[in-house]
């Protein structure tokens, strides 16, 4: 039997090959994309999931803001984990992020990423130890500890334990060599214990918040007592002392700082990944709405292939109503000839499977360039969806078919004439409509996000930087040292008087601020009655906002022709001016965190973060007023001649290697470019959906024109006795692609408010977006509708050259 | 009416020549009755679809109405097809998909006649024919006798010049044949010129003229005496 049904599925292939090609490759790039989809999904869920206290270890957030969220906390509050807190069962403070520092053994030296962590570190992230233990690794603050592969390249085949290592400044023993089981939130290279000396810097300040918090329950059901009791704690020792040290009322108190919006909240590390609500952790947080969309666009083409694979199969199943009915009058039953269809289908989705996989592992080069990720095809959970995709595909593409062949009537069927029956017609006509519905959503939907990403990348910033060379620059002297401010300065005018000596460079300055970055600090303040304004912190030099070319809107700019400049003079954007409601600004005091400051000028609002991001209230002064400032700045902007570029950026590399840094890389990126990038993932997307959209479209059309050329040779007979009625060719093209028409229409109709909805979802990403208009629907009709009537009318015209006497004969 | 001169119709595949129709020449008047009659692949077949514009012909002449047909473009065939012939089939080829109506009322679509005197007119045709109640079935549900009515209809609907039916009682017994062929006889007391094939002498004898063909050419003539009586009994 089972040669039987082989031969016969080898002579229909023969002689549809193209069909059965075309069939086979749409299947296998719907698998394709889906499997493209599992393995990012994978590799996103895999984060913290090897973790055993994923579900009882917490990271400590607080809610600054109605829209700010720090994963940074107050050091004071330690004293109180300690002792008032039975539902804990220990705590860590660690820095939330990497330093990329230098790590020096002998005279080896790596850079590596280091978390500086309290000694229980490990007990929040259990890494796996080849050498020493979690409880000892980081025992005192002469500790560190290393992962494997730093140890292989630091030390080589020397045993790493209790060898000294020299990290800014300090000797420290290593003390445990560990490896990460799997994707974590945080995976440093290396951890230290230095961070208990700044927690006692700061063990009285509850308004600094600075440090990363990590709190392991007894139980993750006393999650609730636990923030209320930090909770309690924060205002008894912020807003109660704070009103008491300004002899008011507690509601005097927050009636004049606009109420109290600090609320805690705990986030469980497996949520870390995926469904943070701040991105608290060294290796960030995973895109989970791209991830989503990812699965749902393959997913949607997978349907779009299957209902390809389902309306193929019952067009040609008509075809092959003869064999079916005497395969049922020599004796075969209905589960026989559902077994045998099934089984078709079997055969053609390993094709398809296999051939996916071929183009899986062909382009996942280019997808990992994509994602910024290493993805590979493996994993038993992998080869588990693989096996469920298969059944999954089988039983959807297979089984309708079947049933629907072995429910011909065999009688009917010999007797001929069932070539034209109607049966059928409606399952296919209705597949018809959802492809037309997806290839709507795919051609609308790619337009309107190419729309946005044009807007965005064409707006006017505010800024320009296509000539601002932006340097990573490091501050390295330690703030304990005696003239650190003073230190800080003349280094950074060094670097300043030096550059601007290079040959093609015109101007030098910075700020303590880069674009296209949230690094940087705010300060709240307030004015008059306004409620506070958390301002960021523009501290600039002078020339800056010059340099950029960014605006100013009212009153004067930063000058060294007035001493006062760099004494008590502000300005503020429109933002903050905004937000502070005074019409008249200029000349206007500030008290800004215990500093008189004079507003002198108004900046025009400019893009800093990006374009999801709104502008956000901006403060600017001069790094001499607020003295603390300049070690902030973490870029040098250099505003470089178009000519010459490379000479110049080589001449100021030179230069940099030698005097300004002479261990850590010179890096550069120019500042337009660094701005872009804050989007580039949203670029991505951009293309990923005009990639798809090709793919939906080509399988859509492809489905299209198989059925309208099964459907046409149908009613050739009713064309040949139109034709002998005499119908003219055009009258017939008419009515052979009227129904279509109808179909598009339809498909496009349901489409409609699925695409508005998700693609108005999708722009609520971006604080500068563009409306919906009513041109993408237009344009997706047009598309839709051309593409329809060349496929459906390009088989409609061939239909009707044909020969009447034939089909008025023999049929 | 129709005025055949020398035509031939040539069949080639790779290996082999057959000449369907050799030098063919007949003359229909007007009102005429002729019945072309041979053994299977004789060309009569092949003539019904020339005269018909079904099919074209490799050489000789072929008038239709004073006018040449040999070498008409597809959309004039088209246009004199519609307008001057009706068609009866063997095998009906009625359009499943569509009611009798819809069916009758086909070949007045594409002469665009209006709406309203489209109903008119099946309703009138069909009323002669005795279908005015089956107007709303599916041809399925009709017996093959109601459904060669329902393609007589949709011939005459037109009032075509020529009618052209090829085997007409072909998939019919012998009494619904028998009431085709007195139907065919009624349209030629009308005036209707009718060209018709058959297999059958017992149809040919309703004609005033039957054409003998055998291998492509035309072997006799012979005009009957018609006497249906005598062959009824």
């Amino acid at each position: 039997m089972l040669r039987n049904w082989i031969n016969i599925f080898l002579y229909h292939i023969k002689n549809n090959k193209l069909f059965t090609a075309l069939n086979v490759l749409g299947l296998s790039i719907g698998i394709a994309g889906l499997i493209f989809a599992i393995l990012y999904w994978n590799d996103e869920h895999s984060y913290n999931d090897w973790n055993p206290n994923k579900e009882r270890v917490f990271q400590v957030i607080n809610r600054v803001s109605a829209t700010d969220y720090w994963a940074s906390n107050v050091a004071p509050l330690e004293a109180h984990l300690k002792t008032d807190f039975n539902e804990i069962e220990s705590y860590c403070y660690m820095d939330n992020w990497y330093y990329e520092e230098i790590v020096q053994y002998k005279n080896k030296k790596e850079i590596l990423k280091i978390t500086d962590a309290q000694r229980n570190f490990f007990e929040m992230f259990p890494f796996d130890f080849i050498h020493g233990n979690a409880k000892t690794a980081l025992k005192d603050n002469t500790s560190i500890a290393i992962s494997k592969a730093v140890a292989e390249r630091l030390f080589g085949t020397e045993n790493p334990m209790g060898k000294i290592v020299t990290y800014s400044g300090k000797k420290l023993v290593v003390r445990g060599v560990y490896v990460v089981p799997g994707k974590s939130s945080m995976q440093p290279n290396a951890v230290t214990n230095l961070i208990d000396n700044r927690l006692l810097a700061e063990k009285e300040n509850w308004g600094n918040f600075s440090f990363g918090l990590m709190l392991k329950l007894k139980n993750p059901g006393d999650k609730e007592k636990v923030i209320a009791k930090i909770q309690k704690l924060m205002f008894e020792n912020r807003i109660v002392k704070w009103a008491k040290s300004e002899g008011i009322t507690i509601e005097e108190w927050l009636k004049k700082n606009g109420g109290d919006d600090l609320k805690v909240i705990l986030e469980p590390i497996k949520d870390a990944r995926l469904h943070s609500i701040t991105d608290g952790y060294a290796e960030g947080k995973g895109n989970y709405q791209f991830l989503l969309i990812m699965v749902g666009l393959s997913v949607l083409i997978l349907i779009l292939s299957i209902v390809n694979y389902i309306n193929l199969a019952t067009a040609n199943a008509i075809k092959r109503a003869k064999e079916v009915g005497v395969r049922k009058i020599i004796g075969a039953s209905k589960s026989n000839i559902i077994k045998q269809f099934i089984f078709e289908t079997i055969l053609i989705t390993t094709f398809s499977i296999l051939l996916a996989l071929v183009i899986v592992e062909l382009s996942l080069p280019y997808y990992n360039e994509f994602l910024g990720k290493k993805l590979v095809i493996f994993g038993s959970q992998f080869y588990l969806q693989l096996v469920l995709i298969f059944i999954i595909t089988i039983v959807v593409a297979g089984i309708f078919p079947a049933v629907y062949v072995s429910n011909f009537e065999t009688l009917k069927v010999l007797k001929g004439n069932f070539g034209r029956s109607k049966s059928g017609v409606w399952l296919r006509n209705g597949m018809l409509i959802l492809q037309f519905a997806i290839a709507t959503f795919f051609i609308i939907g790619s337009y309107i996000v190419y729309e946005q990403i044009k807007y965005i990348s064409t707006k006017d910033l505010g800024f320009k930087g296509d000539q601002v060379l932006s340097i990573s620059y490091r501050n390295k002297y330690n703030w304990k040292e005696d003239n650190y401010k003073k230190k800080v300065y003349n280094r950074y005018n060094m670097i300043k008087t030096e550059i601007s000596k290079i040959n093609g460079v015109e101007q030098v300055a910075t700020g303590a601020f880069s674009f296209g970055s949230s690094n940087g600090s705010t300060t709240g303040f307030t004015y008059k009655n306004s409620h506070n304004i958390q301002g960021r912190n523009m501290a600039v030099d002078f020339g800056m906002l010059e340099m950029m070319q960014i605006q100013i809107k009212e009153g004067r700019s930063l000058s060294e022709k007035f001493a006062s400049d760099t004494i008590n003079s502000m300005l503020v954007n429109e933002t903050a001016l905004k937000e502070m409601g005074e019409k008249n600004p200029i000349g206007k005091e500030v008290n800004w965190n215990e500093n008189k400051l004079k507003i002198i000028g108004v900046v025009k609002d400019f893009n800093l973060f990006g374009p999801q991001d709104k502008v956000p209230p901006m403060v600017f002064f001069h790094f001499k007023t607020v003295d603390w400032m300049l070690q902030n700045a973490s870029k040098i902007h250099v505003k470089v001649k178009g000519e010459n570029m490379e000479q110049t950026i080589a001449d100021i590399e030179k230069f940099w290697v030698k005097n300004v840094d002479t261990d850590y890389p010179f890096q550069y990126d120019f500042v337009d470019k660094e701005y872009a990038r804050t989007y580039e993932t949203y670029v991505k997307q951009k293309n990923l959906f005009s990639l798809l959209n090709v793919i939906v479209i080509l399988i859509a059309l492809f489905g299209l024109f198989s059925l309208a050329s099964f459907s046409i040779q149908r009613r050739m007979k009713e064309i040949a006795i139109r034709k002998t009625l005499g119908a003219e060719t055009n009258v017939l093209l008419k009515e052979l692609s009227k129904q279509y028409i109808v179909f598009c229409v339809i498909g496009f109709l349901i489409a409609l408010f699925p695409v508005y909805y998700l693609l108005n979802l999708w722009l609520e990403n971006f604080a500068f977006r563009i409306d919906i208009s009513i041109i993408p629907f237009i344009i997706g009709f047009v598309v839709l509708l051309i593409l329809t009537l060349v496929v459906v009318l390009s088989r409609a015209y061939q239909a009707t050259q044909v020969e009447v006497l034939k089909y008025l004969k023999y049929e | 009416m129709i005025k055949i001169n020398n035509l031939s119709k040539v069949f080639r595949t790779e290996e082999v020549e057959t000449k369907a129709l050799n030098e063919v020449s007949i003359t229909i008047n007007q009102g005429e009755f002729v019945t072309i009659m041979g053994a299977s692949g004789s060309g009569k077949s092949t003539l019904l679809n020339i005269v018909g514009l079904l099919d074209g012909a490799s050489s000789g002449n072929y008038e239709l109405l004073n006018q040449e047909m040999i070498g008409l473009k597809e959309q004039e065939k088209s246009k004199v097809r519609k307008q001057n012939i009706g068609f009866i089939f063997q095998n009906f080829n009625l359009i499943d998909e569509l009611s009798v109506y819809d069916n009758i009322e086909l070949p007045l679509i594409y002469n665009n006649v209006s709406s309203s005197e489209r109903k008119k007119k099946v309703e009138v045709i069909a009323e002669r024919l005795g279908i005015s109640h089956r107007l709303k079935h599916y041809p399925q549900q009709l017996s093959g006798g109601q459904q060669q009515r329902v393609a007589v209809a949709r011939a005459l609907i037109n009032d075509p010049k020529i009618i052209l039916a090829d085997e007409p009682t072909g998939n019919l017994d012998s009494k619904n044949g028998n009431e085709v062929m007195e139907l065919l006889t009624d349209l030629h007391a009308q005036g209707s010129t009718i060209l018709m094939v058959t297999h059958s002498d017992y149809d040919a004898s309703f004609s005033q003229r039957t054409i003998f063909m055998k291998d492509g050419i035309i072997l006799s003539e012979k005009k009957n005496n018609r006497n249906v009586d005598v062959f009824v009994s």
